[in-house]
């Protein structure tokens, strides 16, 4: 059963006031969604709309947790090395450590060509 | 490349989410929020991997907003998923409004914390007496 029409207005959108409006964008969370893997072929519509309100909650906890970090240092500006900070001593955000690690290699720093 | 910024959530409204848990004085870099955009694509991407191998193997095609709770709990992101299964019965709560549909969905491996009530079939017990008549007892 279809549920493109009962879901377009909050896909398109995000504020057809069913849900109350959404932060981000559904239609963005669907695309990333996709490209998550070759099989994951039909999303239903309620998916995108629980994504939006888990990444609220997992920017949320992401932040919190860097913050801590900045006042670790003093400091009052965020930057992404506590990000990187936070992901690292973080067991659940193992699977980041790829990503920010990467952001890291792009810091002003000298690249160090690792041989292995 | 069109192609990389179509894999990110919009650097505003990321931004304006880290906002508003941070105290008002605290300030935060464009690279922290780039790679805030960075970790929230791929935390997507990694929860639809888990939840689209579940369906794969269950043989189901959609992934479902279940499967996405499902996931988060079995990646032990599910800190707010209390929070976020409250979310999603008030979304299935407006379908639900519009057409009718029976049976809610079983969210025991997110509340294994909390113990809630859910509804279970009735066990009918088949007693047979001595006589050979035989009755059905509910069990309680």
């Amino acid at each position: 059963m279809r549920q493109a029409g009962m879901y377009s207005g909050i896909l398109n959108g995000g504020m057809s006031g069913r849900t109350g409006p959404h932060l981000l964008p559904l239609a963005r969370i669907k695309k990333i969604m996709k490209r998550s893997g070759e099989d994951v072929k039909m999303i239903s519509g309620e998916a995108p709309i629980i994504f939006s309100k888990a990444c609220e909650l997992f920017i949320e906890e992401l932040t919190q947790r860097s913050w801590k970090v900045t006042l670790q240092g003093k400091r009052r500006t965020l930057h992404k090395e506590d990000v990187a900070s936070a992901v690292i001593a973080t067991d659940v955000f193992d699977f980041l450590v790829n990503v920010v690690s990467e952001s890291g290699a792009n810091s002003e720093d000298t690249p160090v060509v690792m041989e292995r | 490349m069109a192609d990389e910024q179509d894999l990110l959530l919009p650097i505003a409204n990321v931004g304006r989410i880290m906002k508003q848990i941070l105290p008002p004085n605290a300030k935060v870099s464009k690279e922290a929020k780039e790679t805030v955009q960075e970790c929230v694509s791929e935390f997507v991407k990694f929860v639809t991997g888990e939840a689209s191998d579940k369906c794969r193997k269950e043989n189901r095609r959609t992934v479902t907003g279940d499967d996405i709770c499902w996931a988060l709990s079995a990646l032990g992101l599910d800190n707010h998923a209390e929070a976020i299964v409250r979310y999603l019965h008030k979304v299935q709560n407006e379908v639900d409004s519009t057409r009718t549909k029976s049976g809610a969905s079983d969210y025991k491996c997110i509340q294994a914390g909390k113990q809630t009530e859910t509804p279970t079939p009735l066990l009918l017990f088949k007693v047979t007496d001595q006589n050979g008549s035989s009755s059905f007892t509910k069990l309680s």
